[in-house]
């Protein structure tokens, strides 16, 4: 027994790891038609936020205010 | 400053719990603390009712756009907000008023009483849809309200507390809540801080016992605590996370087709309490053929809305399955109506094979369709299948040298080529056929009859919504009727058609798969055909199949299969066995379709997430999901009992077939799979 959305925000049994080895098979074998697929960067930022994103959001939301001209130097790059 | 701040409800609730315990009055905020959306940005439920403003205008005659709707409201709502801001500190916005200017705008003449109720009912309906109570919340609600203390709602909402307070009811919490307060009443709001003594006027609260609890670090913090009002601010982790995710999936969307599907499946997730430990087969239900059956279910409303279909028959079994879902997800997605007539017809190969030999004889095409299983030998198959009598019969077939044992079908021992070029002759034979038309033309009376009762001949044009595979139903049922002068258009729309045999299509009839069509190349959706039986038993109705028709003194009787012999037995454990699995399509269908009317995306627009999900559950399963979902029984009274030589039973193992053990621990073995289905569908 387990919850349909999991403790990362993922549905259980489409998760965002298991696209990912798919995109990846896709790469060199034809799985039919995705339209463009899910993109590297999406699937980059989307995995990052699923696993990584409790803790980065917890530093944000504690911290952000004095991020704030780290964040803006590195949007500036 | 009297204000604390949490990063996590729990942590609110255990220090609210013992600072609660010396106030009198604790108020809530309402969105993003008591209840949380689906969607990150409140605004996109604006857009269904929009689409509905609009299909209404449309009604009466008054042709406007879904985008120009919007931008109307927003401007309207703007102004007011710039009025209210001339007479108050706060720029607020009252929805009874701008909507009411809006739709009299857009009517014109046209505005009638009423109209308001209808679009507010609507909106309210979609909020519903997308809000859900902080489960944490829910049990503490209770421990307050059980010591007595007053509690108050307080947001700064366009909605008045009239209609908040019908939120709160859908969400469960009205009983606890002693007064709503909304600045669309007052136009004094949280932002400015001149709701707080206001409400302290109102309820006759002293703010030294007063706790607020919002999620705004001004509104909810620093204007109650500027008012004596001790405050607790809730930026919660896990809340920023789920709609900082929800946020990227809606905004890949709109570049990336692929995601528009994943964004619909993240916004028709259960949330906080409704997302509780389910069993693997609810899960695969609720997140893989539900999504599925709601696009599929979604594409034959825009279809039959093309084509002028009037009704729509979902053909038994499975239809009992797609019509339920449609009937808990249209209400989204047209709200205005206008949808066709639906039922349930109770139809099977068996019950109408017999009914439709009584004009049309019986047919070589039909024959051959008793010989496609394996397990079908010889003309006693023939005759169960089209419900014969053998006896008369037996003289015409010893014209032609065959016997009732004879076999018919290369995949028995005993069988002579010469055999069906003997066969072929008799169905070449007037008396022959004079006699199937003599036996058949009660069965199709009966059939007939019981398409008057459900109202089959009052309409031009009908759809058939079935299963699949090889539109045999369909065949049959639009042969029974095809004589009658009011015999309408048939479309069937196939959720696969695999298309063993060709389908007999005219203008009259016609065909098509909606998720996978054998003569469309679409790779992706072909993989449906790795364990087709599994849609067919996940979404079977819970009775046995119709063996036929009867003529009683009260008019037509459904004759059904008993369900007392080995094979009744089975269905009915293997029933049992999915009854998680349709309970998950089941919970999913309101929440797909309210999903759906959020986003606006349509079939189409889903397509290449559906094809991942295809692929992804079917060609590359994972051991444990194919132990799960595999059914126990699939049972069929149209194959017959009979064994077939070993050289027709013997075949490549299908992926869904192979052993649990092979699927653990061979690494290449779906790829293997993959690749042969790759070849075969390339040489198809």
């Amino acid at each position: 027994m387990k919850p349909i959305v999991d403790s990362r925000y993922d549905l259980e049994g489409t998760s965002i790891l298991r696209l990912a080895r798919l995109a990846l098979l896709g790469k060199w074998l034809p799985l039919g038609n995705f339209r463009g697929g899910p993109g590297a960067r999406c699937l980059a930022v989307l995995l990052l936020l699923h696993f990584l994103g409790r803790p980065l959001y917890a530093i944000h939301l504690r911290y952000g205010h004095r991020l704030q001209p780290l964040l803006r130097r590195l949007r500036r790059h | 400053m009297n204000v604390r701040t949490f990063h996590s409800l729990d942590k609110l609730i255990a220090v609210g719990r013992a600072r609660a315990a010396d106030k009198d009055v604790i108020s809530f905020d309402l969105f993003d603390t008591l209840l949380v959306r689906r969607i990150h940005d409140p605004d996109l439920v604006k857009l269904p009712v929009a689409r509905y403003i609009a299909s209404l205008a449309a009604a009466c005659g008054r042709r406007i756009g879904e985008r120009e709707v919007q931008r109307l409201r927003d401007d309207i709502e703007r102004r007011q907000r710039q009025e209210t801001g001339e007479r108050f500190d706060d720029h607020e916005a009252c929805y009874p008023r701008f909507m009411e200017e809006l739709l009299r705008q857009i009517f014109a003449d046209r505005y009638e009483n009423g109209l308001l109720d209808r679009v507010t009912d609507f909106e309210l309906t979609m909020e519903n849809a997308m809000l859900v109570p902080r489960q944490p919340f829910l049990p503490w609600l209770a421990e307050l309200a059980g010591q007595g203390k007053r509690l108050l709602v307080v947001s700064d909402m366009y909605l008045p507390a009239t209609h908040l307070r019908r939120l709160l009811a859908h969400a469960g919490l009205e009983p606890y809540v002693e007064g709503i307060v909304s600045s669309a009443d007052t136009f004094l709001a949280k932002a400015s801080g001149k709701a707080f003594p206001m409400i302290a006027e109102k309820y006759g609260i002293a703010p030294q016992r007063w706790l607020h609890i919002g999620d705004n670090p001004i509104s909810d913090g620093l204007r109650p605590a500027e008012h004596g009002i001790e405050a607790l601010v809730l930026h919660d982790v896990g809340e920023a996370q789920r709609k900082s995710l929800v946020k990227r999936y809606y905004n890949y969307s709109d570049g990336k087709p692929f995601w528009r599907g994943r964004v619909l499946q993240q916004l028709m997730a259960p949330l906080e309490g409704e997302n509780v430990p389910q069993p693997a087969l609810y899960r695969q239900g609720y997140t893989f053929l539900g999504t599925l059956i709601g696009l599929f279910v979604q594409e034959v409303a825009r279809y039959c809305l093309d084509k002028g279909i009037s009704k729509i028959f979902f053909l038994s079994r499975e239809g009992w399955t797609f019509k339920r879902y449609w009937e808990k997800a249209m209400p989204f997605l047209y709200p205005q109506g206008g949808l066709p007539q639906i039922e349930y017809l109770y139809v099977s190969r068996m019950a109408l094979a017999g009914a439709s030999c009584a004009y049309q004889g019986l047919t070589k095409a039909n024959a051959d369709i008793v010989f496609l299983p394996v397990g079908n030998r010889d003309f006693r198959d023939v005759c169960r299948i089209f419900a014969l009598d053998l006896e008369p019969l037996l003289p015409h077939l010893q014209r032609f040298a065959l016997q009732a044992e004879t076999a018919l079908s290369p995949a028995h021992e005993g069988y002579d080529p010469q055999h069906r070029i003997n066969f072929d002759r008799l169905l070449e034979d007037d008396a022959f056929q004079a006699e199937i038309r003599r036996q058949a033309v009660e069965k199709n009376r009966a059939a007939v009859a019981y398409f008057e009762s459900v109202g089959m001949f009052a309409h031009d044009k009908v759809a058939l919504v079935d299963i699949g595979w090889l539109g045999t139903i369909q065949r049959f049922l639009f042969e029974t009727i095809a004589h009658r002068p009011d015999c309408p258009t048939c479309h069937g729309l196939l959720f696969g058609a695999t298309r063993g045999i060709p389908y007999p299509e005219d203008a009259r009839n016609q065909l098509r798969g909606i998720i996978y069509d054998r003569y469309r190349f679409d790779f992706a959706a072909s993989v449906l055909t790795y364990a087709q039986d599994i849609f067919e038993e996940a979404c079977r109705a819970p009775h046995p199949t119709l063996n036929g028709y009867r003529l009683g003194p009260q008019g037509v009787e459904l004759v059904f299969r008993g369900g007392e012999d080995a094979i009744g037995q089975a269905e009915v454990e293997q029933d049992a066995y999915f009854a998680p699995l349709q309970q998950g399509i089941f919970d999913s269908a309101a929440r797909f379709g309210a999903a759906a009317a959020l986003l606006g995306y349509q079939f189409d627009d889903c397509k290449p997430w559906l094809n991942y999900l295809l692929v992804s559950k079917l060609a590359f399963p994972t051991a444990q999901e194919v132990a799960n979902i595999r059914h126990r029984h699939h049972l069929d009274d149209f194959h017959g009992g009979k064994k077939p030589q070993a050289a027709f039973v013997m075949g490549p193992v299908p992926l869904w077939g192979e052993r649990q053990w092979k699927l653990r621990f061979q690494p290449w073995l779906r790829l293997r799979h993959f690749l042969g289905h790759l070849r075969g569908r390339i040489n198809q």
